[in-house]
């Protein structure tokens, strides 16, 4: 049963992500025919040049979410000194029968890890420094088979691209909104049309940004946990490890990309119903029951 | 007009004719994994082995008095790379993996040799490499599991007879299992 379940998780993020990208490219051609609608004498020019941004956007989104999500955080490629980091990951793809990932480490003194990546074999881990040093090796190979989980069921590649493609749209309409803000006193039909497109981005952003809260659903935290144990054989490493991290304080990261941690980075104890992550003592507590 | 019987028959012929590709790849799948899991415990058990030369000659710049002990793992290695088979090859890492613990306690009495940086890179990597064959053998169990599962289930061993493909035996070697510390809640 529980194997079944497992390659449709794999099969349903696989879907996901290609309705995922059909809907921005579709989101961003309609923005594209309402900018050509108002501007009539060049309706065939802006549509074919809109139409060409929509498939680079999701094109590029596609092959580098990964390395947005990385540059976002400033993550770089962790050295070969981390032996640990290394030792525990090679293991770990032992026992998952996974490609070895790209490792990647982001100066931080919180406990944290995020995968990303768009399959088992373009798939790379990150963790904080405050993981590699406050973690013991158990809690480590913990965190680690709980980011390998996601991995080889594609979470990564839904929740990358929901991240980007979607948080992307939202960063770029409140850039947009922001400017607007600044040159509101524009007139004629050039102001019309900013104001139209601005109107558009202010209803677009909020919306995606709540979209992205919602499709990460908070189930694949526990289905990760679980697999993790199934890697580990030992549910003490992973429970400790979130035992320390519910101790921490939070750090700052974008709203965009808390979705990928493997505990909510800003820690909103309060807002439990939009937040992306079940609450960590709920976690324990299934884990305690394996 | 074709008889509607005919328009069954073929469906059911295709339903059918898709079943025997659908399990004879799922069993190709499946054994070439157990293939694969089995030369990776058999990558780090060579590993294992290649490290031990290595190794004494950085204890025999120490440790004068010891030289049974280190023969044993002379010894160990040496029957590691004569085994044939995985049963054999599991049991000498073991008893290598044995002799080397003996080596690490025995350090303990030469803090020298406890400081030297090689001994010491030489130590964590034999210690990632006893995790190593843990995590291999756990995954290649695994894969038994899956196999078998798919050969004994309905109707995987309908087709499993006809494709002349059996159970396969788990390892049952004792575990050289991971120190995992005991926890108490």
């Amino acid at each position: 049963m529980e194997k079944i379940s497992f390659y449709e998780q794999i099969s349903r993020n696989k879907r996901n992500s290609f309705i995922l990208i059909a809907i921005i490219f579709l989101v961003l051609a309609a923005l594209g025919y309402i900018i050509a609608r108002l501007n009539q004498s060049y309706f065939f020019i802006i549509m074919i040049v809109s139409i060409i941004i929509s498939i680079s956007y999701v094109l590029i989104g596609y092959y580098n979410s990964d390395k947005i999500a990385l540059a976002s955080v400033n993550a770089k490629p962790a050295p070969k000194e981390y032996r640990q980091y290394y030792n525990s990951v090679e293991g770990l793809t032992l026992a998952s029968g996974l490609p070895m990932p790209k490792l990647y480490i982001m100066e931080n003194q919180q406990i944290n890890a995020f995968a990303t990546g768009r399959d088992p074999k373009n798939s790379v881990i990150c963790v904080t420094t405050g993981a590699l040093e406050r973690l013991n090796k158990q809690e480590l190979e913990g965190v680690l088979a709980h980011e390998l989980s996601h991995i080889s069921n594609y979470d990564i590649r839904f929740m990358t691209l929901t991240a980007i493609l979607v948080g992307m749209i939202a960063i770029i309409s409140e850039i947009f909104l922001r400017s607007l803000w600044f040159k509101g006193d524009r007139k004629g039909k050039g102001g019309a049309l900013l104001l139209i497109i601005g109107i558009a981005f202010a209803i677009i952003a909020p919306i995606a940004v709540k979209l992205v809260q919602l499709a990460i659903s908070r189930k694949r935290e526990y289905a990760a946990d679980a697999s993790a144990v199934k890697f580990t054989r030992y549910p003490p490493g992973l429970i400790n490890a979130l035992k320390k991290i519910d101790g921490d304080k939070p750090i700052k990261a974008s709203k965009i990309t808390s979705s990928l941690f493997i505990s909510d980075p800003l820690k909103k104890n309060l807002d439990n119903l939009m937040s992306t992550h079940p609450p960590i003592k709920m976690r324990i507590q299934a884990l305690k029951a394996m | 007009m074709i008889p509607i019987i005919w328009i069954i028959l073929i469906i059911l012929a295709a339903i059918v004719l898709i079943e025997f590709i659908y399990y004879f790849n799922k069993f190709v799948i499946l054994g070439n994994r157990i293939d694969n899991s089995l030369a990776q415990i058999d990558v780090q058990l060579k590993r294992r082995a290649d490290l031990v030369p290595n190794l004494i000659s950085t204890v025999k710049g120490y440790v004068k008095h010891e030289s049974a002990m280190i023969n044993k793992v002379t010894e160990a290695r040496k029957a590691l790379l004569a085994a044939k088979d995985i049963t054999s090859k599991v049991k000498a890492g073991n008893q290598l993996q044995t002799a080397l613990k003996s080596i690490f306690a025995l350090a303990e009495q030469y803090p020298n040799l406890k400081a030297n940086e090689n001994f010491l890179q030489l130590q964590q990597e034999l210690a990632a490499i006893e995790d190593k064959v843990a995590y291999s053998r756990q995954f290649y169990n695994d894969s038994i599991l899956d196999y078998n599962n798919s050969v004994q289930s309905f109707p995987g061993n309908l087709f499993a007879g006809i494709y002349g493909r059996k159970q396969k035996e788990f390892l049952k070697i004792p575990e050289e299992s991971r120190i995992l510390p005991k926890v108490k809640f």
